[in-house]
């Protein structure tokens, strides 16, 4: 079969406009795509896969019923808002869109057959693709020592774990201490940690709990994002409610009693511990290879697998190359974002053509830091070479080209409520 | 590629023929610009969906390429959108404008 270029096509379409029917040439049309994981990155990657082209089949797995976001899940811990807000459905894209959906987890990828295996509540179903992407967010590495996440809840991934850590921080009183800890990077959302610490501590105030702290136990040797802003925050706003630790590798947990032994310090019986793990990929996309870090390696142009044809990895699950100590952040803007730039290349590939290499990405990122003032974080790429730490080119990759977080006279009340106007735009390009 | 009223032109009379919406999208290689501007989506009301920030539709090529060059050069930063603005280069700015222009609601 012979695809058109386009200027063929175009003179072609404009000889036959008014014509009955023209011939179904197109490669794409009736091309079955397979998403494996409805988080920001799955969803996005459906929704425009068939908005840019209604003849591709799409179909969504994912083993949940709706996507819990963890976008606005830190104002679900401390009360501020219902799981409701936080509680995004495939209806839309069921409906609205035409994605079909699985409810199902994908137990094994065939590549060299093309086909997925999915456990369902019907059983085992086998999905051939033409192309796969795979998005399933994270997996924790779990920390050394008795690491029991029910009794020391993450809430880094949302649904159960956040209404749990809600739970447990309801019943913290006067002079109790939250002790949370934070992994190396790189994690899941740079910044959301340390929102969480100050969304905690300005609960602490709120409900007047007196004499009752933040420990942030961070493995880091800094604070990861907006430094100034959490700097600012964890010395004046929340000043006596949080105590910060850099350097605080775990080195053993006992979730028994909420225990914690780290490089910089210790805690016996803290009343509520919330341990954030290290990160790996999800183990359906660790199943593709994964570096030394945990993370799919991906094409930036087209965020394929090397080796592995047709077999797309996008979301927190990737590792997509970039300047040395100017790494691609994992957040659900920039799945999003990712998540277009691999749908047009598959529609391109699809179609017989090479992958733009024109492309940019980006990350935003509205951090709480007391229930009425956030902050907010930006960062955007653009592909073309990438630099060693001695500023010598690398390769190609998606170069960061600008970063910064919110100033200081922006971080109040209208920040706040542009978080809600950015997430819920967010959840509608990603969802609906 | 450049956005010319010649493309314009012919993307008008592409979207007249019934036959082209299904069979157009699968054929012609992406519409210039189109993946830059769904960049913005995340932020910005593309499709008349009433959420997002300032609504992009309506305004005209020059008016989002001007705007967007005047954020990229604000030296005193009170927006996240005077930086976003600096993640894209002149011609890309230019090429996604033109797109942003073209959506429904838009005019030149
Ligand atoms: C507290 C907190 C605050 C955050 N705030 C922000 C923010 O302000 N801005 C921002 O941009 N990001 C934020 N993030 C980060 C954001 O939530 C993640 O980066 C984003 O969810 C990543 O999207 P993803 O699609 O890669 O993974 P996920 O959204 O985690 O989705 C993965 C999906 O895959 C499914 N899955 C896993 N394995 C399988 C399988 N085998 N088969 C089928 N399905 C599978 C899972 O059930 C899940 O639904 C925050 C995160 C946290 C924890
Ligand atoms: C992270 C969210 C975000 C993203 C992504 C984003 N914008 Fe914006 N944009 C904003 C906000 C917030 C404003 C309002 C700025 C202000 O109040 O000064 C804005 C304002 C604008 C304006 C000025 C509108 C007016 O009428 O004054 C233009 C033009 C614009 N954006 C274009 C774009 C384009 C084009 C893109 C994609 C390349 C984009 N934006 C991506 C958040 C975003």
């Amino acid at each position: 079969m012979q695809t058109l270029n386009r200027r063929k096509f175009l003179s072609l379409t404009a000889a036959a406009a008014g014509a009955a029917a023209l011939p179904p040439q197109s490669r794409a049309v009736g091309a079955r795509v397979v998403v494996l994981g409805g988080g920001f990155g799955g969803a996005s990657v459906a929704r425009y896969l068939r908005m840019w082209n209604p003849g591709v089949a799409v179909t969504l797995v994912e083993p949940n019923a709706t996507h819990v976001s963890c976008i606005l899940s830190n104002l679900v811990v401390t009360g501020l808002l219902s799981m409701n807000r936080i509680n995004l459905s495939y209806t839309a894209l069921r409906n609205n869109r035409g994605v079909q959906v699985v409810q199902g987890r994908a137990l094994g990828i065939d590549t060299g057959g093309n086909r997925v295996t999915v456990s369902t509540a019907n059983g085992n179903v086998t999905l051939g693709y033409d192309h796969l992407v795979v998005a399933p967010g994270i997996d924790f590495v779990p920390p050394p020592g008795n690491w029991n996440p029910s009794l020391t809840p993450h809430a880094w991934q949302a649904g159960p774990q956040t209404t749990l850590l809600r739970n447990q921080l309801a019943t913290l009183g006067n002079n109790d201490r939250f002790v949370m800890t934070i992994p190396k990077s790189p994690y899941r959302c740079p910044p959301g940690p340390y929102e969480r610490a100050c969304m905690v501590a300005d609960y602490l105030k709120r409900k007047g709990r007196t004499g009752a702290t933040v420990t942030v136990l961070d493995a880091n040797p800094s604070i990861q994002a907006e430094p100034e802003a959490f700097t600012r925050a964890f010395n004046v706003t929340h000043a006596g409610r949080i105590l910060y630790v850099p350097n605080a590798v775990v080195q053993s947990v006992d979730s028994a009693s909420r225990s914690i032994v780290t490089s910089a310090m210790s805690v016996s019986n803290a009343k509520v511990l919330n341990i954030i793990p290290a990160h790996r990929a999800g183990a359906i996309g660790a199943s593709l290879g994964v570096n030394a870090g945990g993370f799919v390696p991906v094409d930036p142009l087209t965020y394929a697998v090397s080796g592995v044809a047709n077999v797309h990895v996008i979301g927190d699950a990737c590792a997509v190359p970039a300047s040395d100590g100017k790494a691609v952040p994992k957040s659900g803007h920039m799945a999003n974002s990712e998540a277009k730039v691999c749908a047009d290349a598959i529609l391109r590939a699809l179609n017989g053509e090479q992958p733009d290499t024109n492309i940019a990405t980006s990350s935003a990122c509205y951090s709480p830091i007391t229930s009425r003032s956030a902050s907010w974080l930006s960062a955007n790429f653009i592909y073309g070479d990438i630099y060693d730490a001695n500023g010598g080119i690398k390769g190609k990759g998606m170069h960061r080209v600008d970063l910064g977080e919110a100033p200081a006279g922006e971080v109040n009340q209208d920040s706040y409520q542009d978080m809600f106007t950015w997430a819920d735009s967010l959840f509608y390009d990603s969802f609906a | 590629m450049r956005y010319t009223p010649r493309t314009q032109a012919l993307r008008s009379a592409l979207a007249a023929s019934i036959a082209l919406t299904v069979i157009g999208a699968a054929h012609a290689a992406p519409p210039a610009g189109r993946l830059l501007a769904a960049q913005c989506a995340q932020c910005h009301d593309l499709d008349g969906n009433g959420r997002g920030f300032e609504e992009l539709a309506g305004e005209s090529a020059s008016e989002i390429y001007h705007e967007l060059v005047e954020m990229k050069n604000r030296t005193r930063i009170e927006s996240i959108m005077d930086r976003q603005a600096r993640g894209y280069t002149d011609a890309q700015m230019r090429a996604l404008a033109a797109y942003l222009a073209s959506l429904p609601g838009g005019g030149d």
